[in-house]
């Protein structure tokens, strides 16, 4: 009795986790006219194509979608190069200047990010990268918060005596590094990219003051211009956001198992 | 000797096809997309060597995109639309072009546009944007609403307090609300007897007036109306208030021209013919919203510019289009674009009127109130002020005390 | 130690360093630079004064921070402290009795965290609409009574509904955080618990809690700072992004933000974001105090 119980409150409450991405994915099929009745739509309508040509008119919709592609898998790949060797240069060895380096790093976490807004701007400016989308994946590269994850997996769930056995046998630094630590780190490396990933492809504010031509916009810009002030096509703008979301659905119903294994290895180790 | 004039030849052509390849940029917000898609044709007519290139944001981050440019000093566009609530900050910038000044003098062009507007764009003798569309304002309402509950238009236009008695009949009658939120009463009311060069929150020499007459009166007929529960306590311009129109429960909302489009495309399809316009209560004078094209300081192509802002602004056939594209409905601001034929055409949506003349005379009568470069924060202080007398009963006067004390705060500071 | 192994961990860093300093580290100590100054952005650099610490007394005296701010700890608390109240329980019961679906189920809560805002933003604002709004409908149903709360308008109520879409997002971050250190536990002590006739709660309540205290911190400081830095839900849930009618809603990060771009005084928004950072750091510090000390013993 009870253990049907717990079942169905859990199942309830994902149930209701996913209720609104069923919404999202229906509203995405209806035209703005039909999903503000009453009662609203709660299965499939037949809008989809009409919001689609709404897209492609307004926005070069599908280059936005490659932008965001662009940009999310070049900041995620340099992300994780950079902080796993920062993070592991942390964590492995013992150097001048390291415990101020790492609280500078820890600080910088706890910063309301909207404010570096316009100094940001005023350094990509003098760099002229304004409108390149370096602007978008240099910086978002540097992440604080992969440092700290990175190192703390690998000084809790790295062995050092692995590292030392390398060094016996005369492996250079790099080497140990990346043919010894990088591949013990997987686990961890899984979990930053997609937490990456997701936050550059979720991004708007940085794309917002950097990007000047439509055709660089990343999708959650692109799709915040359909927002009027007044006159907004609303199933047109959920259409859009229901095919920014499938990307990471897809992975989710494909690869889940795998995900949630690996993310949880990754964040492992702070006991 | 020849073989030097070649090179130099092909540098000049090289130079040329550089300074051709460069496009011109208009930053713009929705619907102003639109305008620009309708003057490409004609500007690729005239300059096929020059593309236009247009950059669409949200309203609110094109205005940010825009600040944070101006803060660089860099990064901006050709040509800058800018909504006349940000125009007070931008004209006190020096970020923009001062189009009085030559080659632009476009003081002599004053008298093409509608007064007000262009006033609007006038800052101590420096002209910083050209209008090109502005909401001219009336009172829309629900004539079968109001018919059924027995009540004329002569009843309620006369004064506010006509209208909130028409309203609270037409409650008893037919149990729909007279409009949306008592906010509305408020910025019309605060908008009444004021003359050219007054401004709405500041006076000439900068301190701010909530606490006048003016104030007093807005707020205490805005409280009537929800302590009559007039109102249904909708945020315009939300999806409710869409909602809440589209199923007639809210019988009468003020606006601008382009409303009656919104109305007819979406907000209120199929009442056709059930919706009047007629003028706000009182006789007040009000308008809602207006664009204008602006050429920041930093641009590199200024002359290109200026000649896109005229046409984008002057061209009557341009002008013309805009006000009839349905996503637009953009009312125009230049005076000779008013009086074309259209004008006097009857509105069937508006059961016939001929609304248009209407406006373009509501436009013309409209006083040219100067804007202050703090007017966005002042009217977010009268806001909040009049939610907190609304919903918590707070006492008009030391709401309006505590208003002026947080915008004189803010005064203070350069 | 050879010259090599000295030298590597600068190396490993440099990149990093390099990009952090330029892009992380500049932009917030330009902006302490500039909380001194008088500047409205749009009037471009020559127009900064120097004011001294004057942006910092205005800050501190104006009410609408104080409020703001008061708004960004009740949310931080409505928000954060359910989160971890659900969590905590269903990871240890997906981590002991879920089997084989346990990837599943994780992944379902999960889902909402790797969601863009927007559309989250866009999805709640529907679902809540007062007159078609799913939920109004549902609750006129269920009750029978003609119920329709303004839920993105009444002040009363959006500062709950802000809190539910951030519970909604996080909750399945939190679960993970969880269920992963319920995997570094030793099985062997549940079943020495289950044993010693000790019932699921009963090892949820004295096994599984003490061993997850420093989870439970780590995940706590996460949702801490992450609540108090709160900007995007609030942000795209209400009407322009002001935080609702008279800021009802707005977090100090929003009304920086606003102050910034929309009143056009940077210095002042400058200083409200190194005060909030102040306020993260010495509650961070505060919990973890707390936390530890409770631990001693």
């Amino acid at each position: 009795m009870r253990r049907w119980l717990a079942w169905t409150a859990v199942l309830a409450g994902a149930a209701l986790m996913l209720l609104p991405f069923w919404c999202m994915l229906v509203f995405a099929t209806h035209g703005r006219a039909e999903i503000f009745q009453a009662p609203p739509p709660l299965w499939f309508g037949d809008g989809l194509a009409g919001n689609l040509a709404i897209l492609r008119e307004r926005l070069p919709f599908w280059r936005n979608v490659g932008m965001s592609l662009y940009v999310a898998t070049l900041t995620t790949a340099l992300a994780l190069l950079l902080c796993a060797m920062a993070g592991y240069a942390f964590a492995v060895y013992r150097f001048r200047g390291q415990r101020p380096l790492f609280v500078l790093v820890v600080v910088s976490m706890m910063l309301p990010p909207y404010l570096a807004m316009v100094p940001t701007y005023l350094v990509l400016d003098a760099l002229h990268w304004i409108d390149a989308p370096r602007a978008l994946w240099l910086p978002g590269a540097a992440s604080a918060f992969g440092v700290y994850l990175m190192r703390h997996y690998i000084a809790h769930a790295l062995p050092r005596s692995l590292l030392e056995a390398a060094r016996l046998d005369g492996c250079g630094e790099w080497r140990i590094f990346w043919s010894i630590a990088l591949p013990q780190c997987r686990p961890a490396l899984g979990a930053l990219g997609l937490i990456v990933f997701v936050g550059s492809w979720n991004n708007f504010v940085a794309p917002l003051v950097v990007m000047r031509s439509m055709e660089h916009y990343t999708l959650p810009l692109a799709l915040r211009t359909l927002q009027a002030q007044l006159d907004t096509q609303w199933g047109a703008l959920l259409a859009g956001s229901a095919i920014a979301a499938l990307p990471l659905l897809l992975l989710f119903a494909v690869a889940s198992r795998q995900l949630m294994a690996g993310f949880a290895a990754g964040i492992s180790g702070e006991e | 000797m020849s073989f030097r004039i070649v090179i130099a030849l092909v540098l000049a052509g090289v130079a040329l096809c550089a300074r051709a390849a460069e496009p011109l940029t208009v930053a713009v917000y929705p619907n102003l997309d639109e305008a620009i898609r309708l003057v490409t044709p004609l500007w690729r007519q005239r300059h096929p060597d020059v593309p236009l290139k247009f950059i669409a944001r949200n309203y609110v981050d094109h205005h940010n995109a825009m600040t944070t440019a101006l803060a660089a000093g860099s990064g901006l566009p050709d040509v800058m639309a800018v909504e006349v609530g940000y125009l007070g900050r931008f004209a006190a910038s020096g970020g923009l072009t001062d189009l009085a000044a030559a080659p632009y003098r476009a003081g002599r062009l004053r008298d093409r546009f509608v007064r007000y507007a262009f006033a609007q764009a006038e800052n101590g003798g420096r002209i910083v944007a050209i209008p090109t569309d502005l909401g001219p304002g009336g009172l829309f309402y629900r004539h079968d609403i109001f018919s059924r509950a027995g009540i004329d238009e002569a009843d309620f236009t006369a004064s506010w307090e006509r209208y909130l008695s028409a309203g609270r009949r037409l409650k008893a009658a037919t149990g729909v609300f007279l409009l949306a939120h008592p906010r509305e009463i408020k910025d019309i009311v605060l908008r009444s007897g004021l003359k050219d060069g007054e401004g709405l929150y500041f006076n000439a020499a900068g301190q701010p007036q909530v606490e006048s007459p003016r104030f007093v009166r807005a707020f205490t007929l805005a409280r009537a109306a929800r302590v009559a529960g007039l109102d249904a306590r909708l945020t315009p311009y939300s999806a409710e208030w869409s909602a809440a129109l589209r199923t007639g429960r809210v019988a009468s909302q003020p606006g601008g021209a382009w409303l009656v489009g919104h109305l007819e495309d979406w907000l209120s399809p199929g009442t056709d013919g059930r919706w009047r316009v007629t003028r706000l209560p009182g006789g007040t004078r009000a308008a809602w919203g207006g664009s204008f094209y602006a050429i920041p300081a930093a641009s590199r192509n200024k002359a290109l510019a200026w000649e896109l802002i005229q046409l984008l602004t002057m061209d009557r056939a341009l002008q013309l289009a805009a006000f009839k594209s349905p996503r637009l409905n953009a009312f125009p601001a230049l005076r000779t674009a008013q009086d074309d034929p259209f004008f006097a055409q009857p509105m069937p949506f508006l059961g016939g009127q001929r609304a248009r003349l209407f406006w373009r005379e509501a436009a013309a009568e409209m006083p040219a109130l100067t804007v202050h470069r703090l007017d966005p924060v002042a009217e977010e202080i009268v806001n909040a002020e009049l939610d907190r007398v609304l919903d918590d009963g707070k006492d008009i006067a030391t709401a309006l005390a505590d208003a002026r004390r947080l915008i004189e705060r803010r005064v203070r500071r350069p | 130690m050879t010259a090599a192994r000295q030298r590597a961990p600068y190396l490993f860093l440099a990149p990093f360093l390099l990009l952090f300093v330029v892009f992380g580290a500049f932009p917030p100590l330009f902006a302490a630079a500039l909380s001194l100054f008088a500047w409205d952005p749009a009037s471009g650099y020559a127009s900064a004064r120097f004011v001294g610490l004057d942006n910092y007394v205005f800050a501190l005296t104006d009410p609408w921070f104080w409020q703001s701010f008061g708004n960004t700890l009740w949310l931080a608390l409505a928000a954060g402290v359910p989160q971890h109240l659900v969590a905590l329980p269903l990871a240890f019961w997906l981590h002991r009795r879920a089997g084989r679906v346990r990837h599943w189920l994780l992944g379902a809560y999960f889902l909402p965290f790797v969601t863009a805002s927007v559309a989250v933003s866009l999805t709640f604002a529907t679902l809540f609409a007062t007159d078609y709004g799913l939920v109004n409908q549902a609750l006129q149903r269920l009750t029978g009574l003609p119920l329709a709360p303004d839920w993105l308008h009444d002040p009363a109520l959006l500062k709950p509904l802000v809190a539910l879409v951030v519970f909604w997002r996080y909750v399945g971050w939190n679960t993970l955080l969880y269920v992963t250190a319920l995997q570094g536990v030793s099985p062997a002590l549940f079943e020495a618990a289950a044993l010693d006739g000790a019932g699921s709660w009963r090892q949820f309540r004295h096994v599984a809690l003490p061993l997850l205290r420093p989870t439970i911190l780590f995940a706590g400081t996460l949702s801490l700072i992450g609540g108090l830095q709160l900007f995007e839900e609030p942000f795209i849930l209400t009407q322009d992004g002001r935080g609702g009618s008279g800021g009802a809603a707005a977090t100090t990060a929003i009304y920086l933000y606003r102050t910034a771009f929309d009143f056009g005084d940077f210095g002042s928004a400058a200083a409200m974001a190194w005060l909030l950072c102040v306020a993260i750091a010495l509650l961070g510090w505060a919990a973890h105090r707390a936390f530890r000390r409770e631990e001693a013993p």
